[in-house]
């Protein structure tokens, strides 16, 4: 038997909102659950601590039963430890009282923790004094100081400096590190701290899986959004797929029924003029927008198959490029992936 | 902001409404003779009864208004505007009218006050634990609104935030909950302690106004005003001059200016 840090089957009901998942963590695991805004991620973590009540199902931690239609553990008999997203920190307190709020610290923990999370010299300072990364640095503190079996973490590093950011994945993956819930809707976030991804939209799981698997087959338009790639529903017979909108695109592999199509941006090639040779896929189309991304551009266009283009800095001038802009887009077909819906 | 001439000119009336008594008693106090008046065997028992009764009233506002104002701010009792409106009802009451409903309530003959004297023993109409109770009835809202405000104003994220680490509700309260509203709790403490002192018609007319009993400073002001006005005149300065110490600095905690 595998030991369980949390199990949960379950709904809840806000003011029409339904939250319904099965989720299960084993001991030392990680999940990210990304999710747009309102998706229901802070709805799940509280449901967890104990903020709020499962209307049925059943709620499981650390093989304890603290939530089901006959019994309720409040947020304080739960083995957990949560790092808010909100500054929480109890101002009115030192912070090392803080970091010793939880009734199951022990000064050898606090003692270790101020230092992993570089907070020893501030120590004897009021809490209310320190600056927004040092209060959360005292939250990712104060919650493992509290000896949780699972960790709840609601966006821990959302507009962080970089030093503060780094202590704190560096504390969440030290060893002998508790199993962890993590919350956010920041792809790169999920994929440095989690073992395994859920991406959770309007109150249920759209999909699973690893930030790998999750890259190459996204299921939905906004799992696809997370790693930057065009998406699009189509029905595949051999290897033409037909869109929604009556586009066709031509695939490398055959494939028949229904299909997610998957274009890298970076596939995308521009042209002023159509283009000859090897590209499958040729479509007309208008630059809606131009936005920089780093050292490249990404170009959103408007035509039978909306597509974003990322293309050089360069290109953009030599082509160039308006907003209002007719030009042609060509993608290979060996750039494209479909997998069965 | 520059403000309008004639707003400007009706707030300068407003402010002179206001101010012209205060500078009608200033006019006519007896400065010299202030020492000699205010220590006068009536007087000093009226300040000393006075100080015993609204520091009464002001501890059991305290241990009972506490519980009151987080009840309000955070509990989903039923009724709860009704209840609201109850709590803060004596700060718009005549407080001769909470006088008699005091009487009718706790007096000898009154709803619960028969029974206080039959099993108890005890009678509080025209004793000073009366006093005591006519400010308290008149003050504790003064202190629960400043309290209640201060709860309501804040979030209860820190304390949700406190359970998830094991704190137990009890010590939620005691090392969260009570230690931040520390500020409130002394400010409307403080109003409400003035509010007590200055109490006068339902102290007159549940608790009387007999001598070194329940004689307090008000009290004994509106005596003096037919027999001594110029010892009314220093009780009356001695009065403004507490609630003004009161005011100037928790003014703005009370009502708070944002």
């Amino acid at each position: 038997m595998t030991t369980r840090s949390l199990a949960l089957s379950g709904t809840t009901r806000r003011n029409g909102f339904i939250l319904g998942m099965n989720l299960e963590l084993t001991a030392g695991e990680t999940i990210a659950v990304l999710g747009p805004n309102g998706a229901g991620k802070t709805t799940l973590l509280r449901l967890v601590a104990g903020l709020e009540r499962l209307d049925d199902g059943t709620l499981e931690i650390a093989g304890l039963i603290v939530d089901d239609s006959t019994s309720f553990k409040a947020p304080h008999q739960r083995p957990i430890g949560w790092v808010p997203q909100d500054r929480l920190v109890f101002d009115h307190l030192t912070v090392s009282a803080n970091v010793g709020f939880s009734p199951r610290a022990t000064p050898e923990r606090v003692t270790t923790l101020l230092a992993a999370l570089d907070l020893g010299e501030l120590a004897n300072r009021s809490a209310g004094e320190c600056s927004g990364g040092q209060a959360q640095r005292i939250a990712v503190a104060r919650a493992l100081a509290a000896d949780p079996t699972l960790l709840l973490l609601d966006e821990p590093s959302a507009a962080l400096d970089v030093e503060s950011r780094h202590l704190i994945h560096q504390a969440l993956a030290a060893d002998g590190r508790p199993a962890a819930l993590l919350v956010t809707h920041d792809p790169v976030e999920a994929a440095t701290l989690a073992d395994r991804i859920v991406i959770l939209e309007d109150g249920r799981v759209t999909q699973e899986g690893t930030p790998a698997e999750i890259r190459s087959q996204p299921d939905t338009r906004y799992a696809a959004s997370l790693a930057g790639l065009n998406f699009v529903d189509a029905y595949a017979r051999g290897t033409t797929a037909t869109t929604d909108a009556g586009a066709g695109v031509v695939l490398a592999e055959p494939a028949v029924g229904p299909v997610h199509v998957v274009i890298p941006p970076s596939a995308v090639a521009l042209h002023t003029t159509r283009p000859g040779g090897s590209p499958r896929n040729v479509w007309q189309a208008t630059v809606a927008e131009l936005s920089p991304a780093f050292d490249r551009v990404r170009v959103a266009l408007d035509g039978p198959l909306p597509l974003v283009a990322e293309i050089t800095r360069d290109a953009v001038d030599r082509l160039g490029l308006r907003p209002g802009s007719r030009v042609w887009a060509a993608v290979k077909a060996t750039e494209v992936t479909a997998h069965t819906a | 902001m520059t403000a309008p001439r004639t707003v400007l000119a009706a707030a300068g009336l407003g402010v002179a409404f206001l101010a012209l008594p205060v500078l009608g008693l200033l006019q006519r106090t007896p400065w010299t003779g202030l020492g000699d008046l205010l220590t006068r065997p009536a007087v000093a028992d009226a300040l000393m009864l006075s100080v015993l009764v609204s520091l009464v009233a002001a501890a059991v506002i305290l241990v009972l208004g506490t519980p009151l104002a987080w009840v309000l701010a955070r509990v989903q009792v039923p009724g709860r505007r009704v209840l609201r409106a109850l709590v803060v009802l004596p700060m718009v009451l005549p407080p001769v009218v909470g006088g008699t409903a005091l009487l009718f309530a706790l007096g000898r003959r009154g709803l619960v006050g028969q029974w206080l004297d039959a099993w108890f023993g005890v009678t509080l109409p025209f004793t000073t634990a009366g006093a005591v109770v006519a400010a308290t009835f008149v003050a504790l809202p003064f202190y629960v609104v400043a309290v209640e405000g201060a709860l309501r104003a804040g979030s209860d994220h820190l304390e949700q935030m406190a359970s998830t680490l094991g704190a137990r509700p009890l010590t939620v309260l005691r090392r969260i909950t009570l230690p931040r509203l520390m500020p409130a709790i002394g400010a409307g403490l403080a109003l409400a302690w003035a509010r007590a002192l200055g109490e006068f018609g339902a102290t007159i007319t549940f608790a009387g106004n007999l001598p070194g009993r329940t004689q307090t400073l008000p009290l004994a002001t509106f005596l003096a005003l037919e027999t001594d006005p110029e010892a009314a005149l220093a009780l009356s300065l001695l009065m403004l001059a507490i609630s003004l110490a009161v005011l100037i600095p928790l003014r703005d905690r009370w009502l708070p200016s944002r």
